[in-house]
């Protein structure tokens, strides 16, 4: 009924061909996976080419949840576009909104109190913990073990049932502004975020048990998956991904915003850019998050959590950029401003994108379980990459 | 030792009423029923338990909503799956689409038939009771391949070719179990081989044989969920791979049959577990007389039941618990590890059978 | 006063005239929803916590989510569709087997939602692709809302609607671009037909209420904040004279954005905190790129973006490097001509990731890179018409113009 066939062919890249594999007349096949399947995700497309079981070639197909974000930028205001981001990465949603305040208040000169600041700095961190829980959730369910997906998903409910007593929203925050906050944190955030730690060491504890050191888990991906520090650079990977591969890019520390240089963490690296580095990397995360949590919320400082309001945002002619760390990675926003309410352009820079770009290399010479193993360590959120 | 009754007493009474070749009929007519009875029971029942199992495991409730603790739950399933328009797409091969999801029913169900569900409830005894299982087992996996191949769509291709390569190989481990026990009892008649463990605890052969016995038990259970394709071995409905691999294609009846198969078959591996290692319907003895009297008094098929619930559990445990296995490792692991492990068992059980090495 | 509701279509039958077979069936079928596994994007997310331990969907017996469409009952739409997903979705609905039952969660799905203006890829709203049965507002709703609306879903089936799909609307048969201009039709027709039943209203209001003297807007005060001073960062790496010198060494006629005349001294009045905006000419481009990359004092081995912005006369072409180990970043921008389609060099050859920043420029600005391996359209189907990003682009077949 729909362009079928012909429009399929239409979309793969000009050298794509299946050849023949052996003398027997066995010939290579592809396989359609998604756009809906399970471990994509999403709604992301991979015209897998197979010989056999082994995967020779993968042709990620995007597009299938492009909304015309950065086209809606264009007519609404500065701020306005922060409830936009909240929809792009939805797992970091906080992080994205900062990163719009930050080129918002880089343009106009807006200094954030320094309670605001650490409210961010917490904020942000409780939002790489949540989204790093249900991201081991999901990788447990992709490599068959159904029953992390809701160990991880009890876990997060926790940080998600602060964020609503935080913005009074689960998933799609809109809560920091230019300058601060939406508004003060309530009175019981302290004591449940130190309620939320000691359940968190508990649970990584009880994390570590059940994947982390099992030996199909260690099987399953070691040595899969290997995206080497050139490739990883050159691909312009970035967040966990980059990070196992030992690329020591971590905007916190590399060029360090709101006030992540009075906290003391550690990045981790790792060596050999496989899947159980990612995973490792990611598990490590959360580690040195709740560290900066410790860290912050020992020194909670006292009001004003945001600053004096503009009477309007409107942004001095020029381009502006801000770059955060997601729990995925680099998330960038260039905004081009006219001296008008509106940005003439904007552009956000998903970690996605990139780290998806180099599933081709990673995957290829494997099995289809590694590239489903492959695309569950990306830890890709199609609609960030689709915009 | 008390001689056990063979026949049943409703047969005997049949027998007694009508002309030979008309009892044997009305004889099979009743153990047909009788099975097929417990195929459609044994499935709902594990399809709820399962379901609870797997939300105890997951901190959940599982189904709450229909009947008691959600106990009507598999039946709706059933209805609603029995009402559902059943789609053929253009493209199957009709005939090995229809037929495919009826061979993995006929399987388990066929295995059911040798079963000694207690002292004198047993459809038929052959002799050769075990090659029997070992050879009707195989429709299952018949099905699996059938199935995949016919349903023309490349995730269950893939899967029912996943199918065909581990079920064959686990066969292999799983016979050379089955082999150790023959080997022990001197007999391959399942009813033979619970009688040849009557006494305590200790007499059953996963105790009776030193170490072997164990190492058999295990790995019986490692290569009896590969054949259930139960994870963390269901490498062909892999869900997270290929979308439910040799069924992707299957809708409504066809699809309820695979899945009723699944869990009648996982019945039928459990109870078979249950007879060849842990005395099948004999009640556990300690030992001790007041205790052992009272044990013996509960009827034998609550006893079985009791043990085959229990191996039951375990596959549920581990499908829950753990992720799965790659094709690649989960055949290495047959082909250089669980094979010579059961050829090395065989080999050590062989020496105990023969200079009497068991314990008395 | 008030309009009568609209009669439902499905036929509701008194109690007496359901036989036990029919409530059986129907019983059945509302307890058995098996769902699809499908979701586009943060609705997915809060559909995913429905089924976990707080609220466990299971409890409705909802925890067989199939992975296969041909053993599913139920879709629920948890995301935005746009018009490239509207043919797959069709294909999903078809490949169900009936009685097959739609729940829309959250708002994108009912009607377009956030991106219901100035989008010109999004459907506004699910049901004009498939039937749908029950509506869970929210942006994304609740676990509970989405219990709560398959609890009502499973009423509505109990009810007498087991016989088939609850909805007796056909699928959307024609091409999906068709749809989208019909949006657009519908929005000026029901805008014109709210500002007159709005005007009517108002009219009514005033005849009814003579001496009504209009509505005082209070403001809540909030508290007062002090102004606050940004706290100055400066920029990693190399200070930005510093390599702008670099640069002019090798490129004498090197521009940069928004300082006229630019000389060392105005570089250095910028303060730590600027970032170097070289304007390069189309000659020089891949030239200093390949500078940048591979200069030891630079090495900007890495591309964070690469974009454009369409200045309605010309294009500029922004790439976005920055150096790992040293840490400065620089904009790179190229001016290209407001032709059909621009060339410019590829940088796929550089930066394997920027293939994929290419494909996204082209498709969005129409701008060609000479030497890229797999110039496709990245995220739009390859009959779209025009390049969206570019200002000239309008479409008003797609998209809704924001009112205000």
């Amino acid at each position: 009924m729909i362009k079928a066939d012909s429009k399929l062919l239409s979309t793969l890249p000009p050298g794509f061909a299946l050849h023949d594999t052996g003398e027997d007349g066995s010939q290579e096949y592809f396989l359609n996976m998604g756009p809906q399947h399970p471990s994509t995700h999403g709604v992301l497309k991979l015209v897998v080419k197979l010989d056999g079981e082994k995967v020779v070639e993968v042709v990620p197909h995007l597009g299938f949840i492009h909304r015309a974000i950065e086209k809606m930028g264009e007519n609404e205001s500065f701020v306005q576009y922060i409830h936009l981001t909240d929809r792009m990465d939805y797992l970091s949603s906080h992080i994205n909104n900062l990163c719009v305040c930050m080129a918002i208040e880089k343009a106009m000169g807006i200094g954030v109190p320094e309670r605001g600041e650490y409210i961010r700095v917490m904020v942000s961190e409780l939002q790489r913990i949540q989204s790093h829980l249900l991201w081991w959730g999901s990788f447990g369910m992709d490599l068959g073990a159904v029953s992390t997906f809701l160990y991880g998903f009890k876990e997060r409910e926790k940080i998600t049932a602060l964020f609503e007593e935080l913005c009074g929203a689960r998933l799609t925050m809109n809560f920091f502004r230019p300058g601060g906050s939406n508004s003060d944190v309530p009175e019981t955030f302290l004591p449940r975020v130190k309620e939320i730690i000691q359940d968190l060491k508990f649970a990584l504890d009880e994390f570590d048990a059940l994947l982390t050191k099992n030996p199909i888990i260690i099987e399953r991906t070691r040595g899969v998956g290997i995206l080497p520090k050139e490739r990883a650079i050159s691909y312009g990977c970035s967040g966990p991904v980059a990070r196992a591969s030992g690329v020591d890019l971590d905007v916190r520390k590399h060029s360090p915003y709101s006030v992540y240089d009075r906290f003391e963490f550690d990045v981790p690296l790792g060596k050999n850019g496989d899947c159980y580095d990612r995973y490792w990397v990611r598990m490590e995360e959360m580690r040195q998050s709740i560290r900066i949590l410790e860290q912050a919320s020992a020194h909670f400082p006292p009001d004003p959590y945001r600053s004096k309001e503009k009477p309007n945002y409107k942004v001095p002619a020029g381009s502006y950029f801000a770059s955060v760390e997601t729990a995925r990675g680099l998330f960038c926003t260039y905004m081009v401003s006219e001296n008008a309410m509106k940005p003439y352009r904007i552009k956000s820079r998903s970690p996605n994108f990139s780290n998806l770009s180099a599933i081709n290399e990673m995957s290829a010479g494997g099995k289809i379980a590694d590239l489903v193993t492959i695309l569950s360590t990306l830890d890709i959120i199609v609609p960030d990459i689709d915009r | 030792m008390t001689p056990l009754s063979i026949t049943h007493p409703l047969g005997d009474w049949i027998r007694q009423q009508l002309p030979s070749p008309f009892a044997a009929i009305a004889n099979g007519l009743i153990a047909v029923i009788a099975i097929a009875m417990l195929v459609v029971v044994t499935a709902i029942f594990l399809v709820w338990l399962e379901r609870k199992v797997c939300a105890r495991f997951q901190a959940r409730l599982g189904p709450t909503r229909v009947g008691p603790f959600g106990l009507l739950q598999p039946v709706a399933d059933a209805i609603k799956l029995l009402m559902k328009e059943n789609i053929r797409p253009r493209t199957v091969d009709q005939l090995a689409y229809f037929l495919a999801p009826l061979l993995p029913i006929t399987g388990s169900f066929l295995v059911l038939i040798v079963i000694p569900f207690d002292h004198n409830l047993q459809v038929l005894d052959p002799d050769a009771g075990i090659v029997y299982v070992t050879a009707v087992s195989g429709m299952g996996i018949l099905g699996v391949l059938i199935g995949g191949w016919g349903s023309n769509n490349k995730y269950s291709l893939l899967g029912s070719m996943r199918a065909g390569a581990q079920l064959f190989s686990y066969e292999l481990s799983m016979v050379l179990c089955m082999l150790l026990i023959v080997m022990a009892s001197g007999t391959a008649s399942l009813r033979n081989i619970v009688l040849s463990q009557q006494g305590t605890i200790l007499d059953w052969w996963i105790f009776k044989l030193p170490v072997a016995g164990l190492v058999a038990f295990l790995l019986f259970i490692v290569s009896s969920t590969a054949e259930l394709n139960r994870g963390p071995l269901d490498l062909s409905e892999a869900e997270q791979e290929l979308t439910g691999g040799f069924h992707t294609e299957y809708t409504g009846i066809s699809f309820s049959m695979f899945f009723l198969a699944e869990f009648v078959n996982m019945f039928a591996a459990a109870g078979l577990g249950a007879t060849l290692f842990l005395g099948g319907f004999l009640a556990p003895q300690i030992g001790w007389h007041p205790v052992d009297q009272l044990l013996a008094f509960i009827p034998g098929f609550i006893w079985f039941a009791a043990k085959a619930y229990f191996l039951i559990f375990l596959y549920m445990w581990t499908r829950w618990t753990f992720p799965r296995l790659r094709i690649d490792h989960l055949l290495s692991l047959e082909w250089k590890f669980l094979l010579p492990a059961s050829l090395a068992n065989l080999l050590l059980a062989a020496t105990l059978v023969l200079f009497k090495w068991v314990i008395p | 006063m008030i309009p009568e509701p609209p009669k439902s279509p499905i036929p509701v039958l008194p109690n007496t005239m359901m036989n036990p077979v029919d409530w059986v069936v129907g019983w059945a079928r509302a307890n058995s929803l098996w769902p699809l596994v499908f979701g586009t994007s943060c609705c997915a997310i809060e559909m995913m916590a429905t089924a976990s331990s707080d609220n466990d969907w299971a409890r409705f017996g909802l925890e067989v989510a199939r992975a296969s469409p041909r053993q599913a009952d139920l879709i629920i739409l948890a995301g935005t569709i746009v018009e490239k997903m509207g043919s797959r979705l069709i294909t999903l609905y078809e490949q169900m087997p009936g009685p097959k039952y739609v729940i829309a969660m959250g708002a994108c799905t009912i009607s377009g939602g956030p991106f219901y203006y100035d989008s010109y890829s999004v459907i506004k709203g699910a049901d004009r692709l498939i039937p749908v049965d029950v509506y869970v507002p929210g942006c994304p709703p609740r676990p509970e809302a989405l219990l709560y609306g398959v609890m009502k879903l499973q009423e509505l089936i109990r009810k007498g609607a087991w016989r088939n799909s609850l909805t007796h609307k056909p699928i959307y048969r024609e091409p999906i671009s068709d749809l989208m201009t019909k949006c657009a039709a519908d929005w000026e027709e029901k805008e014109k037909k709210k500002q007159e039943e709005m005007k009517e209203a108002q009219e009514r209001f005033k005849v009814e209420n003579p001496d009504y003297k209009g509505y005082v807007i209070k403001r809540v005060v909030g508290p007062k904040f002090e102004e606050v001073a940004p706290t100055p960062r400066p920029e990693r790496g190399l200070p930005q004279v510093e390599l702008f010198n670099i640069l002019l060494e090798k490129f004498p006629a090197l521009g940069v954005y928004s300082v006229p005349e630019v000389t060392r001294e105005k570089i250095a009045e910028l303060g730590n905190q600027y970032v170097l905006d070289v304007v390069v000419s189309r000659e020089d481009y891949l030239p200093l790129i390949r500078f940048l990359q591979s200069d030891e004092r630079l090495r900007m081995n890495y591309l964070i973006e690469l974009t454009a912005v369409d200045w309605k006369d010309h294009f500029d072409v922004i790439v976005h490097l920055l150096s790992i180990d040293k840490g400065h970043k620089i904009f790179v921008r190229c001016s290209l001509p407001h032709d059909e389609h621009p060339e410019i060099e590829s940088l796929s050859d550089l930066y394997a990731g920027a293939n994929w920043h290419e494909r996204e420029t082209y498709d969005f600005f129409g701008i060609q890179f000479k030497g890229h391996p797999d110039l496709r359209r990245m995220f739009l189907e390859d009959d779209f018409p025009g390049h969206p990003l570019r200002k000239d682009f309008v479409d008003p077949s797609r998209v809704v113009v924001r009112p205000y």
